[in-house]
């Protein structure tokens, strides 16, 4: 090598050497400095992105007020896959002080005895059964306990796009179905979903009035909107082949038969990210959609012309609620039931606070978990969250000044007796993962719903009994 | 007890976080064991109960579906591309470059960027296949007779390292064999066929042991491109392994998969070890 290649060679490699020892001793530090006089509650939570940035306001608001009283310090661990770190952090005896799971894991914890109860410790704080909506303290015990409160709950509705609506009103009126609502029954659900619907020569979709394969985030859920359930607490057994649920399957199926099993995946394989312009309901692709209240934000954000028709945000936050619908280009209903009478039928999912049974700071944990569950921290959480509060008081100023101006709609399924979380039984994921791939498998037509779930009904039951005697094994 | 010493961090490394855990995953597969809880014995009931699990035979169909296109397939095309930048033209280092850059795209950013190109609406492949004159471009990551062939074409996107481990043996191919075999007026094909390809043996042979155990275990790409869908039809062993030990909560039937998927890789490469003997040749033997 030629002696100044050689010295070249010297001086990058002593530039590059200078720069990171530069970045190792002068660059970014960690901006959180805990004073030395406080216990730190390790909290671990699943949100990313903005819900990070609103769930970290809190924590920072609670530091700086009831923390700094009371001497705690809460330390934001954002944590992605938290059910498996969770799990592994509590089977190795270190898990944080407060986790952030959904409610459907909770029962699986409880079972294992990984879960701190909370009934005691909420009580000295004031929360009991009255302070929720009924739904969310049932979702939240399991077994005589209280294994968790909630930090954002949501209950999901029928959001439809008035736009496409009102494109299509002659022709909906021609059904004789009004433009200027959402459908009250499944059947006028179907009915104004073909008025909306609009082919290409070749059949496939160039907007669809309602798939329930889109976004499809509740497939397994379907059977609530016919009144059916599968599972049967009582006699511990899977229902799968209730008709109620053989039904639900069957509809879900029929879309799939009236379009096509390629039109039908072909809408779902086009689809962009739901948090992206190319949502296909941001898009004006899919006119009704079965979604949570969450999906304000999620317009507002990626496609702020269907919430700001007439005004900004900030102009519209100071007029009537009634006033500010008309802003609007989407609305939300509840997701019409399939069974005459039942109604304000939804399902409910939770974000849960959770204390592990081997944290080391139950005690100041539950003061930041009870801390979130004051009335005003709650619904300033669940406002920027963009969802219900699962607290049967709720002010007027959430429900006005809410960035989802139809939440009062959402907080009436929230309240229903009709709106349901998931089964409390220990094979939920495993019976999940069959009902999704059922879903599937009837959207693609490769079976139909009564084998289908008959043969799940067999496998599952059988699951539940190896389960169950492994229990008794276990003397549990 | 110098040379102990010295090994010792290795050893100890190896007894505590490889020995110790391949022992107790073996006593855990013959256990129901939740992680959270101790572990129950229950002798050979979780292999029992993966024989009659419909869901277990699926996945181990994929794996194998898989295996068996993506493993050959990506050999094939790495030899391929390997022979062409083996020749002497202008500008074979860019090429080379350029062949080797998909190894280094992180598996999660490879996903995410394969996936827009499946996407049947927005993708540039089926924007490609319409101006191409294809009026039905198949839907890929969503209709299940393409999504499998579509994560097989993947794969064979990422052979840059296969490709640079070739060129290293082919480098090494004695220079008067292919003189020899130009005195004897071999065709290039001859030479490839009685030359190349015996004096590179050792070199296919390593990356057929390494190919048969990296795509029976695929799991990162899949997980993130189709999460084992449609209806099941990418939903590979290592996917279900994976549901079973933290989604279910059944460590222990977990790790008798993980005992299932081990035997399977040692007799795929025992077999492999076996037919070596036939066509692999080692310079010097």
């Amino acid at each position: 090598m030629k002696p100044v290649l050689k010295q070249m060679r010297f001086v990058t490699i002593a530039l590059l050497v200078a720069l990171a020892i530069g970045i190792l001793a002068l660059g970014p530090r960690s901006g959180t400095s805990v004073p030395s006089d406080r216990v730190v509650v390790d909290y671990w939570e699943k949100w990313t992105g903005q819900e990070e940035k609103q769930m970290r306001a809190i924590v920072d608001d609670f530091n700086q007020t009831v923390g700094a009283e009371k001497k705690i310090y809460v330390n934001y661990v954002s944590t992605s896959n938290i059910t498996q770190k969770t799990l592994v952090a509590c089977a190795a005896g270190v898990p944080p002080d407060v986790a952030g799971l959904w409610s459907r894991n909770l029962i699986q914890f409880a079972l294992v005895g990984a879960l701190e109860p909370l009934e005691d410790m909420a009580r000295a704080y004031g929360i009991t059964e009255e302070t929720y909506k009924p739904i969310c303290w049932k979702t939240c015990s399991f077994d005589g306990h209280l294994y968790a409160l909630v930090s954002t709950p949501a209950a999901v509705a029928l959001i439809y796009n008035k736009k496409l609506f009102a494109q299509s009103a002659t022709e909906l009126r021609a059904a004789g179905l009004d433009p200027d609502r959402a459908p009250r029954t499944l059947d006028e659900l179907d009915a104004y979903a073909r008025v909306l619907t609009k082919l290409d020569e070749r059949g496939r979709f160039i907007v669809a009035g309602y798939l329930p394969t889109e976004p499809g985030w509740y497939l397994d859920q379907t059977h609530l909107w016919f009144g059916g359930s599968f599972w049967d607490a009582g006699s511990k057994r899977f229902t799968l082949t209730d008709e109620r649920v053989v039904k639900a399957y069957e509809w879900v199926q029929s879309y799939s038969t009236r379009y096509g099993k390629q039109a039908t995946s072909d809408f779902r394989s086009g689809a962009g990210h739901y948090d992206s312009p190319q949502n296909p309901f941001l898009a004006g692709k899919v006119a009704m959609v079965l979604q949570g209240p969450w999906m304000a934000n999620v317009i507002y954000k990626a496609k702020p012309g269907m919430s700001t028709m007439q005004w900004s945000r900030e102009v519209e936050m100071t007029k009537p609620l009634a006033e500010r619908l008309t802003n609007y280009e989407w609305a939300a209903a509840p997701f019409p039931s399939a069974v005459q009478g039942f109604e304000d039928v939804s399902y409910c999912s939770l974000d849960v606070l959770v204390i592990p049974k081997l944290a080391r700071h139950k005690k100041e944990a539950m003061e930041f978990i009870a801390y979130v569950n004051r009335q005003d921290v709650m619904e300033k959480l669940c406002k920027s969250h963009c969802k219900n509060t699962p607290l049967a008081k709720v002010s007027e100023d959430f429900l006005t000044q809410h960035p989802n101006p139809y939440i009062d709609v959402f907080e009436r399924l929230l309240s229903s007796e009709n709106c349901q979380s998931d089964p409390q039984m220990p094979i939920l994921p495993q019976t999940y993962a069959e009902i999704v791939n059922i879903a599937q498998r009837l959207t693609l037509q490769q079976t139909t719903a009564g084998p289908a779930l008959a043969e799940a009904q067999k496998t599952l039951q059988a699951k539940f009994d190896a389960y169950e005697s492994l229990r008794a094994a276990r003397g549990k | 007890m110098v040379g102990l010493a010295f090994v010792s961090p290795w050893l100890v490394g190896f007894l505590l976080f490889t020995l110790l855990p391949v022992v107790l995953s073996f006593y855990y597969s013959l256990c129901d064991y939740s992680l959270l809880e101790g572990p129950l014995y229950r002798g050979a009931d979780n292999y029992r109960e993966l024989m009659r699990d419909a869901v277990f035979w699926k996945a181990m169909g994929n794996t194998i579906y898989y295996a068996g296109i993506s493993l050959p397939l990506g050999m094939i095309v790495a030899l391929g591309v390997a022979l062409l930048l083996n020749s002497k033209i202008r500008g074979l280092s860019i090429y080379r470059t350029i062949v080797f850059l998909p190894s280094l795209v992180p598996a999660v950013a490879s996903a995410m960027l394969w996936s827009w190109l499946f996407n049947s609406k927005l993708g540039l492949i089926n924007f490609l296949l319409l101006k191409l004159g294809v009026s039905d471009p198949p839907g890929w990551l969503t209709d299940v007779r393409w999504a499998m062939p579509a994560l097989i074409l993947m794969s064979v996107w990422g052979v840059g390292n296969t490709v640079v481990i070739y060129l290293a043996g082919l480098q090494d191919v004695p220079r008067e064999l292919y003189e020899a075999a130009d005195l004897d007026g071999a065709s290039t094909l001859r030479k490839i066929w009685h030359v190349t390809l015996p004096c590179i043996s050792p070199v296919i042979f390593f990356n057929l042991i390494m190919g048969i155990i990296g795509s029976l275990q695929v799991f990162g790409v899949p997980y993130i491109m189709t999460g084992g869908g449609p209806a099941r039809s990418t939903y590979f062993f290592t996917m279900y392994l994976y549901d079973n030990a933290f989604v279910y909560l059944k460590m222990g039937y977990a790790s008798a998969m993980a005992w299932v998927q081990l035997l399977i890789v040692l007799a795929l490469t025992g077999l492999a070890f076996w037919s070596s003997k036939r066509w692999v040749h080692h310079q010097g033997k």
